[in-house]
């Protein structure tokens, strides 16, 4: 789901720096009110698990490949201005160390995985958790893979619209949104439901584990 | 008479054949050295029959667009020594945009890491987070 460089065209990705950099701050406003220094070393957890998620691809009939985020946990576990910031920090580590996503491509990312995924998941998990939790957390789950990849299947498609050649040939990538939407939406449907079972999962772990350290 | 329509018909069908020739292609089978791409997902799966194109670094028309093999091949013989850039893509959003250089012995051979060396950029990964929530930690015990 990581946009690389070289795939977006400049006025696509600029926008994206201009929306994101506003709500960083505003992230970052809000993480000084609501961390403290005896939930921070689980956020690093949490994170650097998130971190090894996005690193374990699994091969999908045809070729292609897809991975797990975490995106899901971190909403339900630190709310979703904390999650987008901590998606934030693992995407820029991704791009700056492993040259996975892309620099210029990162405020894209970090608002579709990190804003985006974040609060569907915390929206999807507030509305069905009185009704019966374990769903929640699948839904959860799956809203926070299958809403980044429609966001990232429409801004993929899109390139061919906003930047052209003389001859109207696309710059940057080529396929438009007809053809990337259900290519990225339709497997992260399925990869969702597995992310949903690892939020579930997660969540009853942190649950048991703070119990067992008495917080 | 019946002789006359005979050389007509001859003569119309070497001018035939003639046109017709223009419409052939000839081929020619021959080695050459070529520089080999290899693309692969980060599971070493080969990124398979996907679309590419090859330009100069500095823009221009491409000199190759094609699909990789099923090994996820790129072959290009270049025109020239120089620099190049590869933007490779498949409908899902994956794909690379690479700019690699051709010397005028062919002698290039890069990579951005194996299986194993992604393993240790994973570890550093790890690492550099847990070291800026770290960071992090201390200024929130200072601060309080």
């Amino acid at each position: 789901m990581h946009v690389p460089d070289g795939f977006l065209s400049p006025a696509t990705y600029m926008t994206a720096y201009g929306l994101a950099v506003p709500l960083w701050w505003v992230g970052v406003r809000r993480l000084r009110h609501e961390l403290d220094a005896e939930t921070l070393p689980w956020l690093a957890a949490v994170s650097a698990l998130c971190f090894v998620l996005m690193q374990w691809s699994i091969p999908l009939p045809g070729g292609s490949s897809v991975h797990l985020s975490g995106i899901g946990l971190l909403a339900v576990l630190f709310g979703p201005w904390v999650s987008f910031l901590a998606v934030s920090l693992v995407l820029a580590v991704q791009s700056l160390v492993l040259g996975v996503g892309g620099v210029t491509t990162l405020a894209v990312n970090a608002l579709a995985m990190g804003l985006i995924g974040s609060w569907m998941a915390f929206g999807g998990w507030r509305l069905l958790r009185r009704v019966h939790e374990p769903t929640a957390l699948v839904f959860a789950g799956w809203l926070a893979t299958v809403a980044p990849a429609a966001v990232v299947g429409v801004t993929l498609g899109v390139q061919p619209l906003v930047a052209q050649g003389e001859e109207g040939e696309p710059l940057f990538f080529p396929f438009d949104w007809e053809v990337t939407l259900p290519a990225v939406v339709v497997p992260h449907a399925l990869l969702g439901v597995v992310e949903g079972v690892v939020t579930w999962w997660g969540r009853s772990a942190w649950v048991r584990l703070r119990v067992r350290h008495g917080e | 008479m019946k002789g006359k329509q005979c050389r007509w018909a001859i003569v119309g069908a070497a001018l035939w054949s003639g046109v017709a020739a223009g419409h052939g292609l000839h081929y020619e089978v021959s080695r050459a050295e070529a520089v080999v791409i290899r693309l692969s997902y980060s599971d070493g799966t080969p990124f398979a029959y996907e679309g590419f194109e090859i330009r100069p670094e500095e823009g221009g028309t491409p000199v190759l667009v094609g699909r990789s093999d099923r090994e996820g091949r790129v072959a290009f013989l270049p025109p020239r020594a120089g620099k190049w850039r590869l933007r490779a893509w498949s409908e899902d959003g994956h794909g690379v945009d690479v700019v690699f250089s051709t010397t005028e012995r062919e002698g290039v051979k890069e990579n951005n890491g194996g299986r194993w060396d992604r393993l240790g950029q994973a570890a550093i990964g790890v690492g550099v987070l847990l070291g800026v929530f770290g960071v992090v930690q201390l200024f929130l015990r200072r601060s309080r």
